[in-house]
């Protein structure tokens, strides 16, 4: 007997597959008469296709079918939005027009008998154009407010103002006033996106790698006008996303098409240099924070006016400002919300979307206030604490943001530190510690679960969730195991399969929160049936006693809590960092977060969520950056090679996470927050602050390379 | 001739037959094999998902495992090795083998994707018994990225299974392959000279075919761009080409000597490259790449090539028609990946002198991350000072001009002058009139003059004042 697993430190329940290879990928699946498709993507950023010739690939040894948009079949595109698709604008229909969007746009899908015959066909493809102006510079565009308040309006308001922050900012005794930009990232897990198709009749199954089985259903079902029954989505195993595999990208909808004409599964996995040009990114973002306070440090005025590149047709936006309506106590607040359209494809959420980024620049800009203020970081945080969320004009379910600075503090030593910039040394290095606050909001959304208990004392528990890492199968697995009270290898759990009950998108750290309360529910179900019925108190003698299997389903939704409670996750980073004078080189030495985020369900994947989200924001500080050509579109470090990500000699020695206490009643039914998004939040501004401190040098830009130290 | 490519794969011999033998050795895995333990994350070397370790025996029989990207290896050069997957890798009681449940039980897994490959990384370096140092630790995972962990996990079970793993994997099957291999399917012909006469007769009669050494430059031709060669000659087995001999106070290195068997060598005076080596590439990288892929390559920023100029090292090369001939470092490059070597001769080997003992040698890598990056700026000096004078100077920069290039005003401006911080001020000064180097979005030009002046400091203080310098390793 087995009682409170959930709260242990429990090892992944899938570990051994993946350290020993048999975790299979989306590529992966052997399908019987499987051809392979390689896609053919435009040169120019914007304009027509004047010809296309595809007779030579045609001939091409192995060549199946070449597709362009002259000889695809016509496809229903019928109105599809998914909860990560932009609210105004339309996807690119694939392979229906002559129509040019963005560089590296999908224009024919070359389908061979193996993969070198594809590719190699695929360069024989030639395409002429007719160019179109159009724009891949962020800095020569001008931005415009969102064409339309959508649902998501209340939310994500455009602009907004509290108070009088204009006349505020005038007469503030301490005022900073100066623009942050982050370029744009993109994801790149390491494993690429991949879809395998293979059509029976007017069904469809498809091998996708996605963080959401029922969207890619939906959407391609809406590609092909036909009933979403008839598509079978199956993702056990994804190498990594963090926002990639949220909404269903043209390579999926191409591989469904390659399979439809060429009468065979086809698969079309891309290229490390494709997952730039097709599956998003966090955009660009131009950021002007001015804030005004007292001598005494206490914030008058607050404004934040951002705006990020989006595509010509879609308007993708993130959370760029929600932060800055509610973490720090201010009465004047401006903040406006503007999208810069260019001829690229559109970006996506990219872990911690709009928090990452905006936080990046609100506590950038809180450190430079304390410095023109001359008070501690943290004590100048803490004059500014909220008593409720100012915006809403709601009580907080739980803040321990207090409790965050307090701890990770302490553990970090902060009190040794010294104010004044380039103070602290190590030979010739300088030493900087800096510090950001983090949040990141409590997302609950509607969720189904299945349990099926069975006479010999195990269960099957399911949800069609997805696993990219974070650790879903074992804390689901935890879940169910606490609540039925069996030993954690008798459930099992299963994910990633349009046949299971459904889920909502595994993103915005909501799977812990929902599908959680879900496993939970229907659990508690299954367990009070199986009681109740099988005349015990203990779910392996009642089952025996049955002999027969019980089975509970249960839908999970939100209750009012939102209307009641403004409901965040919050934490404290702080970092250490190492800068060499002569070289610009930049060392983190050490990492400490603190974190509320409500309950925890299993620390030891907790944990590793959140120094991989470290490790993210090193990368975000330090080094990731897609150089986009301003002339055409290109990105010319589309590799491993250029795209620098943190490598191991990058993780600090000393990563510490602290999780706080918290016990929080309102948030959903397991009482969890999440942290894969935050752990990535605060991270890249503690850093920059650090560095400050270090150097004296206010870098502004991310991320924060050698030359931009000398 | 053949078309079936024989190795040993997990223990088991293996021939390969029907495929190319400029198919990668990812490609046949995961294709024909469907060995999908190997991952592929970017096919061009850089991400280690498809780390596989190639097995050998050294010469007093102990087994040698270097890990490999599977990625950049062509099939035809497999012949005759003995290559081990993830799917071969077992511990003594057939259960996974110790790094994979330290893997497992550390959580040094996520999303899984990253991790085969780390596990086949851990195994080559657990199996070559070094110690568990940070530092080793660290070389060793350099080479496989993981966008989930924060790595730390995978250091932490890397470092509780390193001294002390069981292993049962029989040892690997002794060099099967002797004397010329001639491998050939589809539109590709893949020669495998076994001496330099075989060797200097292809490429007179070819001299449009590839000539493969480790195939970590060229290799990205086929796993990245997606060429097909029709004729490619492997020089590895050649045994002039892999001569690696320290004799009279000099150091010959035959052409095809790969870091990792160089590495060994670079210790006492030339420790400084042996530090640069170590931050060329990955441990993947170096068991492939050769110098005389680096000096073939004639890029601009290829890491020894600066090395080799501060040294003053001779470049030996040899063709069927005229024999060998030395030419000098200064006189090899000529232009932007343009080299003085003729179409029918190869690189045989590189050799110089050794610095003496109280000689100032020194080598500096700027790049933007630590590991697995290209060089931004790469610095290399030799001096001599005696009495207080430099008496000779040798100062080579990578990254700064069209071809790896010593900064001759500047060493103009050191000679015979006196040693001391105002002279190296002076002489760094100079610098830009020595070097317009590029302005790209990799660094700027200003960017690049400061950092090799700083260099040129650092240079002075580490030499004259060594207590002062703090090196990146020791933070
Ligand atoms: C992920 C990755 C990281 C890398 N990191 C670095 C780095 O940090 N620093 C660095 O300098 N390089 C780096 N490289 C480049 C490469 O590893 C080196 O240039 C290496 O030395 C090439 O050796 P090779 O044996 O693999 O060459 P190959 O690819 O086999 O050959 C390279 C060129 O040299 C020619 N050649 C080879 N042998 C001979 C010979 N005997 N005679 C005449 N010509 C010959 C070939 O024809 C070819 O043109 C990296 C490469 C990769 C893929
Ligand atoms: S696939 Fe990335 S190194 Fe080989
Ligand atoms: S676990 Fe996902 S890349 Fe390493």
């Amino acid at each position: 007997m087995t009682t409170a697993l959930i709260g242990q430190p429990v090892s992944r329940v899938d570990g051994r597959q993946k350290v020993t290879g048999r975790a299979t990928y989306a590529a992966e699946f052997e399908v019987p008469g499987l051809a392979h498709g390689a896609i053919v993507r435009s040169t120019i950023a914007h304009g027509r296709i004047a010809s296309i010739n595809s007779v030579a690939a045609e001939r091409a040894a192995g060549v199946v079918a070449v597709l362009t948009h002259r000889n695809a079949p016509r496809l229903a595109y019928r109105p599809h939005k998914g909860a990560p698709d932009p609210d105004v604008g339309e996807r690119l229909h694939m392979l229906q027009d002559d129509q040019v969007n963005h560089q590296g746009q999908p224009i024919a899908l070359v389908i061979a008998e193996t993969l070198e015959q594809a590719n190699h066909a695929a360069t024989l493809v030639r395409v002429s154009y007719t160019s179109e102006t159009g724009t891949t510079d962020i800095e020569r565009i001008e931005p415009v407010l969102p064409t339309q308040k959508n649902d998501q309006g209340q939310v994500r308001p455009p602009e907004t103002r509290r108070g009088d922050p204009e006349g505020a900012l005038a007469a503030a005794e301490v005022k900073v006033d100066y623009t942050y930009v982050i370029p744009r990232e993109n994801h790149n897990p390491v494993e690429m996106h991949a879809t395998i198709a293979a059509w029976d009749g007017d069904r469809l199954t498809l091998w996708d790698k996605t963080q959401w089985v029922h969207n890619v259903a939906d959407e391609i079902a809406a590609v092909f006008g036909i009933p979403a029954e008839n598509v079978r989505v199956v993702s056990p195993f994804v190498g990594g996303a963090f926002g990639s595999g949220l909404r269903t990208w043209p390579h999926v909808t191409l591989a469904a098409l390659g399979a439809r004409v060429a009468r065979r599964p086809v698969k079309v996995m891309l290229s490390r240099r494709e997952m730039y040009y097709g599956v998003g990114y966090r955009p660009h973002t131009v950021q002007r924070v001015a804030l005004g306070a007292s001598r005494d440090g206490r914030l008058a005025a607050l404004l934040h006016d951002g705006y990020q590149e989006t595509s010509t047709y879609e308007e993708f936006s993130e959370a760029l400002l929600n932060a800055s309506r509610f973490l720090h106590s201010c009465p004047n607040v401006y903040t406006r919300h503007r999208i810069a359209r260019m001829n690229v494809h559109t970006p996506t959420y990219m872990r911690a979307p709009g928090e990452a980024s905006g936080i990046f620049a609100l506590e950038s800009a809180i450190d430079e206030l304390a410095v023109a203020l001359g008070v501690d970081p943290v004590e100048l945080r803490l004059r500014n604490e909220p008593e409720q969320d100012e915006f809403k004009r709601l009580p907080f379910s739980s803040r321990s943001t207090r409790e965050c600075y307090r701890v990770a503090a302490e553990r970090f030593g902060w009190s040794r530190r010294t104010a004044a910039s380039r103070s602290m040394r190590d030979g010739r290095w300088l030493i900087g510690w800096g510090m950001a606050t983090a949040t990141y909001p409590m997302n609950y959304a509607p969720a189904s679960a299945m349990a099926r208990l069975l006479p010999d004392g195990t269960a099957e528990v399911r949800s069609a969730s997805s696993d990219m890492g974070p650790g879903t199968w074992t804390s689901m697995t935890q879940v169910a195991s606490d609540i039925l009270g069996l030993p954690i290898e008798r459930v099992k759990f299963t994910l990633g399969d349009t046949r299971l009950p459904r889920a909502p998108v595994h993103g915005g750290s909501m799977t812990m929160a929902s599908v959680g309360s879900a496993v939970q529910a229907a659990c508690r179900k299954a367990r009070e049936d199986a009681l109740t019925r099988g005349g015990a108190n203990d779910v392996t003698e009642a089952m025996r006693r049955l002999g027969q299997p019980v089975e509970a389903s249960v839908d999970v939704q939100p209750g009012d809590a939102s209307q009641r409670f403004s409901m965040h996750a919050f934490g404290a980073v702080f970092a250490e960092v190492a800068v060499d004078p002569d070289l610009g080189e930049t060392r983190v030495r050490r990492i400490v977060g603190a974190y509320g985020a409500g309950r925890i369900v299993n620390p030891k994947t907790a944990r590793s969520q959140c120094i991989g989200g470290m490790i993210g924001g090193i990368g975000m500080a330090l080094m990731e950056h897609s150089v986009v050509d301003g002339r055409n579109g290109r990105v010319p470090n589309a590799n491993f090679a250029e795209y620098a990500v943190p490598v191991h000699a990058d993780a600090p020695s000393l990563m510490d996470v602290i999780f706080v206490e918290e016990d929080d009643p309102h948030v959903n039914p397991l009482g969890v927050k999440g942290v894969g998004e935050i752990a990535i939040v605060g991270v890249a501004p503690a850093i920059a602050n650090a560095i400050f401190h270090a150097t004296g040098k206010r870098i502004r830009e991310l991320p924060i390379t050698p030359d931009k130290l000398l | 001739m053949s078309d079936t490519i024989a190795f040993t794969l997990n223990d088991r011999p293996v021939e390969a037959t029907g495929i190319s033998p400029a198919m990668t050795l990812l490609d046949w895995l995961r294709g024909p094999a469907r060995l999908t333990g190997t991952k592929e994350g970017c096919a061009e070397g850089d991400c280690g998902a498809c780390t596989v370790v190639f097995e050998r025996l050294s010469s007093s029989g102990a087994r040698i495992c270097e890990p490999v990207n599977a990625c950049l290896v062509m099939m035809g050069q497999v012949h005759g090795c003995a290559v081990r997957t993830v799917e071969g890798l077992r511990g003594r009681d057939g259960a996974p083998h110790p790094v994979q449940i330290a893997l497992a039980e550390g959580d040094g897994t996520q999303c899984g994707y990253c991790t085969p490959g780390i596990v086949m990384s851990m195994y080559a370096f657990v199996a070559g018994g070094e110690p568990p140092e940070p530092t080793l630790l660290h070389d060793a995972l350099a080479g496989n990225l993981c966008r989930c962990t924060g790595y730390r996990p995978i250091v932490d079970a890397m470092a509780r299974v390193a001294g002390h793993a069981a292993d049962a994997a029989p040892p690997p099957a002794a060099g099967s392959v002797t004397g010329n291999a001639v491998l050939m399917h589809g539109a590709t012909r893949f020669d495998v000279p076994a001496t330099m006469a075989g060797l200097l007769a292809l490429r007179r009669d070819h001299p449009d075919a590839w000539l493969l050494a480790g195939g970590t430059d060229l290799g990205l031709l086929v796993s990245h761009d997606r060429q097909i060669p029709a004729r490619v000659v492997h020089v590895a087995r050649v045994p002039e080409l892999q001569a690696l001999v320290l004799e009279h106070g000099r150091l010959r290195i035959g052409a095809a000597v790969t870091y990792a068997r160089l590495l060994p060598f670079l210790e006492g005076p030339l420790a400084p490259f042996g530090a640069m080596v170590r931050r060329l590439g990955s441990r993947q990288i170096r068991a492939l790449g050769t110098i005389g892929g680096n000096i073939g390559t004639a890029s601009p920023i290829g890491d020894t090539l600066p090395v080799l100029l501060a040294l003053d090292a001779s470049v030996r090369l040899r063709s069927a028609a005229r024999g060998a001939r030395l030419v000098g470092i200064d006189d090899f490059f000529t232009g932007y990946r343009k080299t003085v070597l003729a179409p029918d001769e190869i690189i045989e080997a590189v050799d110089f002198e050794v610095p003496l003992h109280g000689d100032i040698f020194q080598v500096d890598k700027v790049s933007k991350r630590r590991d697995q990056d290209i060089s931004t700026v790469l610095g290399a000096y030799l001096l001599r000072v005696e009495g207080g004078i430099v008496r000779t100077v040798r100062l080579a920069f990578g990254g700064m001009a069209a071809t790896p290039a010593r900064a001759l005003r500047v060493e103009t401006a050191l000679l015979g002058q006196a040693w001391t911080e105002a002279t190296i001020e002076r002489a760094a000064a100079m610098l830009g009139e020595d070097f317009q180097p590029l302005d790209d979005w990799r660094g700027s030009a200003a960017f690049r003059l400061t950092v090799a002046g700083n260099l040129l400091r650092r240079l002075y203080m580490r030499a004259s004042r060594p207590d002062l310098v703090v090196e990146i390793d020791q933070l």
